[in-house]
């Protein structure tokens, strides 16, 4: 398969910042009574070191599922994965500072892996970066749950929904540590690398209640509690991290006794436990106060930029995704239709929807009643014919938009757009135009 | 339209500017209960004492975080709950409103004999949950609400024709081919066709599912509609569509709304005065330039600050609130507001419960409190389990760890072993003054003070 990859070159550190991950022609399509929806049809991104890139669209253009595919959330059946894959290239944690940041990992506290095939000479299996590169979309799911919440961690829309009601804040956040950082956990208790396999049971939370039983007496006791100590200083500090007054208290609580904001940043600290390479942020602001939002939004780019991840933040909120990110993707209708530096979308937006789109919000120099709406619906997305997906609401589109699908093609400054406007087909016809409304 | 809608028409546009509905004192308290007996151990005041005026044609604007009351407030307004005290009046005369704020201006036991029997004339004929029979009926046709969410509030398993009729069925307006027809006009209006009229609300998308509920909310031709959140579901496009649509209906129909929202740019966009609403109550009240331009109340400055706009520049800093709400069960003496602002002095209402949030939020302090024992709101004895503790709290009150206001306001502070004895000026409520033609707020400040 022939893919148009766009890989724009933002100016700045982030040009030089190796590509962390990549979705490549993804393709996710449900089956339904109807016929097979393509809620995801062709996505093509990448996402570099410690750059934000913002994912935004209406209701149902495929922005959630694409982020769920990365971590394969997505449930197969009725999802199907149609083609194309997610590459990741994963981190270690720092050898020289174990963690801490040193000049090496460039105050990340991560190295990247290097490549097992070409021992980091650069090979196809690497596309020549010489880094482990790993098909997200073709891992077995024991090594996908490593990836999980380690390497790559989400934070959900609705914390109230996404955390779970029966467990303490401790226990929710303790479970990555137990997870994921087990031998770490092990040598901070100072119980070796070896330790009495009930204590390894009991670290990776696979000990049975008569298990439990025996850990709850005198010989093993002490050290399940050193343990028990050492994870509740971790979670207190991944806690404190978010600016959670009072961490101790909050650690003992239950979701419900927590406010909406409060909950967001457990939800935070939880994902950023591990430290992990990629962050996905899906609409973490669409449930909470405005004054709140501010908050959280001021708390990602913080911890961002000083933590130096990745982060994909998903939104439906442009002057959010103006303030906090670095690159745009807009999608429509399971695809991507404009992607740029976010200056650039936002001073100069390319396609008709972009433009729509920044028309419709209301603000300070609109009079009232005339706001520009985009009319019509969503189309369905139910076996696309192959067009324009915005043909009709469009209001420049002539007969090759109804006839032929534009592919995302970058321009002279590596901003691309899918539409005919600006990169008109070969088979020349009619061609839009933003000086000529067709309708 | 019909002939007769057309009139109304007519003599509602030579209304416009009169008062429409007129809240004066309301209180709306839900009572929690609990134990086995479900005694009520106290009240969520979730409307506390707001007064504020509709005028016909216009659009007021009502905003506020989530649990500020204002949905409540909408609820009283439309008639679906009863309010605790207080009222809200309907198709008062100038002279009727006039003598209503003469009366209700005395205290209770103050007033004469007279002025009791005109309240209650008043409020009989006017006070919408006194209204009976006819006038309540004619208040149901006259105020009308669309609901945020327009999933929950069509019924799936009715028809569009039987949902969008159903108001003029209930009034007793159409029946059968007539129904039909008026239920298709309806549908015209708000941008859907005959095409819609055998179909079941899951059909329909998220924005046509709000155009079937604004269809409804217009079938009797109402004065009045309350719009509680009515496009926060919804994607910004649709938004603009659904925005739009109200404007156009506004303007054909000489319409009176009262818009409900917690988003500041489409407040900015739609209303023609905003009414700004903190715990309960009215922090500020003004045209919408006012409020945009000119806000006198550091909340509602926080607000504006807090929510980004496109045209905004997007490296300027969001300014950000520190805490969270505090428990409408025990709202804060003085200004609610205090506990979270920037720019509090000394006579904004520094309390115990202060002193208790501030415990809450230090390690290991709160679970050392044993016992709060309170003379009045600013006076009490705190009293912990070990000295250590008492003495922690004791320096944590002199120095920078509190807010500087609160260390002037605290004016009598006394360690015993473990107990703290500590008092502070006790402050009344802050009331609202105006602060130019029409603009309320209730601030200490007379200016808001710079903030950095």
């Amino acid at each position: 398969m022939t893919v148009a990859r766009v890989s724009p070159e933002p100016s700045g550190q982030i040009a030089q910042a190796r590509v962390v991950a990549s979705v490549v022609d993804l393709k996710i399509h449900f089956e339904s009574k109807a016929g097979r929806v393509h809620a995801v049809d062709g996505v093509d991104f990448d996402i570099r070191d410690g750059e934000t890139l913002g994912l935004v669209g209406e209701t149902g253009c495929g922005k959630t599922v694409t982020a769920r595919s990365f971590l394969r959330l997505v449930p197969m059946p009725p999802g199907i994965h149609a083609g194309g894959a997610v590459f990741f290239r994963p981190h270690q944690r720092c050898a020289n500072c174990a963690g801490e940041g040193c000049v090496e990992c460039g105050d990340t506290g991560r190295l990247p892996i290097e490549c097992p095939q070409c021992l980091g000479g650069g090979c196809h299996a690497c596309d020549d970066t010489g880094s482990e590169t790993i098909d997200l979309s073709t891992l077995p799911d024991r090594a996908l749950r490593d990836i999980r919440g380690d390497r790559i961690a989400m934070i959900f829309q609705d914390p109230a929904k996404a955390l779970n009601p029966a467990l303490t804040v401790r226990a929710q956040i303790a479970e990555v540590f137990y997870q994921h950082r087990t031998t770490e956990l092990l040598e901070r208790a100072g119980l070796g690398s070896r330790p009495n396999p009930l204590l390894r049971r009991h670290i990776t939370q696979r000990a049975r209640t008569i298990e439990r039983g025996l850990l709850a007496l005198p010989p093993l006791r002490s050290r399940r509690d050193r343990i028990e100590r050492v994870v509740d200083d971790l979670v207190a500090a991944a806690l404190a991290e978010t600016q959670i007054p009072n961490p101790l208290k909050v650690m003992a609580r239950y979701p419900h006794e927590l406010s909406g904001g409060m909950k967001q940043r457990v939800m935070i600290a939880q994902a950023l436990a591990c430290n992990p390479d990629l962050l996905i942020a899906d609409e973490p602001t669409t449930a909470l106060d405005v004054t709140v939002q501010a908050r959280i939004m001021e708390l990602i780019k913080d911890l961002q930029s000083r933590h130096k991840s990745a982060v994909l933040y998903i939104s439906h909120d442009l002057s959010l995704v103006r303030r906090i990110c670095d690159r745009v993707a807009v999608m429509y209708a399971g695809r991507i239709v404009e992607i740029g530096r976010t200056e650039e979308i936002f001073a100069d937006p390319l396609h008709p929807y972009t433009r729509g789109l920044l028309a419709a919000i209301p603000s300070r120099s609109h009079d009232r009643g005339r706001l520009v709406a985009i009319r019509g619906t969503v189309p369905e997305l139910i076996d696309p014919p192959p067009s324009c997906r915005f043909v009709a609401r469009c209001d420049y589109a002539v007969e090759v938009c109804g006839t032929i699908d534009p592919e995302l093609t970058s321009g002279p400054d590596q901003h691309g757009v899918a539409c005919f406007i600006h990169h008109p087909p070969d088979r020349a016809g009619e061609v839009p135009s933003f000086s000529r409304r067709t309708s | 339209m019909t002939a007769a809608a057309q009139q109304t028409g007519v003599a509602r546009a030579d209304l416009r500017g009169e008062i429409a509905i007129s809240v004066r004192d309301l209180y709306k308290h839900f009572p929690i209960r609990e134990g086995a007996l479900q005694r009520v151990a106290g009240h969520v005041r979730a409307v506390d004492g707001v007064s504020f005026d509709v005028r016909r044609g216009e659009t007021v604007g009502l905003v506020g975080e989530s649990g500020c009351g204002k949905t409540t407030l909408g609820r009283c307004v439309s008639g679906l709950t009863d309010p605790t005290m207080g009222g809200v009046y309907f198709d008062l005369t100038t002279a009727e409103n006039e003598r209503i704020d003469a009366i209700l201006a005395v205290p209770e036991n103050g007033r004469t004999p007279e002025m009791t029997a005109d309240l209650e004339d008043i409020d009989r004929l006017h006070r919408i949950d006194r209204l009976k029979n006819k006038e309540w009926l004619r208040y149901r046709r006259n105020c009308q609400v669309v609901f945020q969410d327009a999933f929950a509030s069509l019924n799936p398993r009715q028809l569009v024709r039987e949902i969008v009729g159903r108001p003029l069925k209930v009034h007793n307006e159409a029946s059968g081919n007539e129904l039909t027809e008026r239920v298709v006009e309806l549908l015209e209006r708000v941008g859907m066709s005959r095409q819609h009229l055998y179909r079941y609300p899951h059909q329909f998308s998220g924005g046509q599912r709000q155009r079937l509920s604004i269809a409804r909310a217009m079938a009797l031709d109402p004065e009045l509609i309350v719009l509680d959140e009515p496009t926060s579901a919804l994607d910004v496009s649709v938004q603009a569509q659904i925005l739009n649509l109200l404007n156009e209906l506004q303007q054909d129909l000489d319409l009176t709304y009262l818009f409900i929202t917690h988003d500041l740019s489409v407040i900015r966009h739609m209303a023609d005065r905003v009414v700004v609403m903190y715990l309960g109550k009215v922090s500020e009240a003004g045209s919408t330039e006012d409020i945009f331009d000119d806000a006198r109340h550091p909340y509602t400055h926080a607000l504006l600050r807090a929510s980004p706009d496109v045209d905004d520049d997007p490296d300027a800093a969001l300014v950000t609130l520190e805490g969270s709400v505090p428990d409408p069960a025990r709202p804060p003496q003085g200004c609610r507001f205090h506990t979270r602002c920037p720019v509090a002095t000394e006579t904004c209402g520094w309390e115990v419960d202060d002193v208790v949030r501030w415990l809450e939020d230090e390690q290991g302090m709160f679970e050392t409190l044993t016992d709060v024992a309170r003379e009045d709101a600013f006076t009490a004895d705190l009293v912990f389990s070990d000295e250590s503790s008492a003495e922690r709290l004791a320096t944590a009150l002199r120095s920078e760890s509190v807010p500087s206001a609160a260390r002037e306001a605290l004016i009598e502070m006394k360690t015993e072993t473990t107990r703290v004895h500590v008092a502070f000026k006790p402050v009344p409520e802050i009331e609202l003054t105006r602060r130019g033609p029409g603009h309320v707020a209730a601030c200490v400040h007379d200016q808001m003070p710079a903030l950095d």
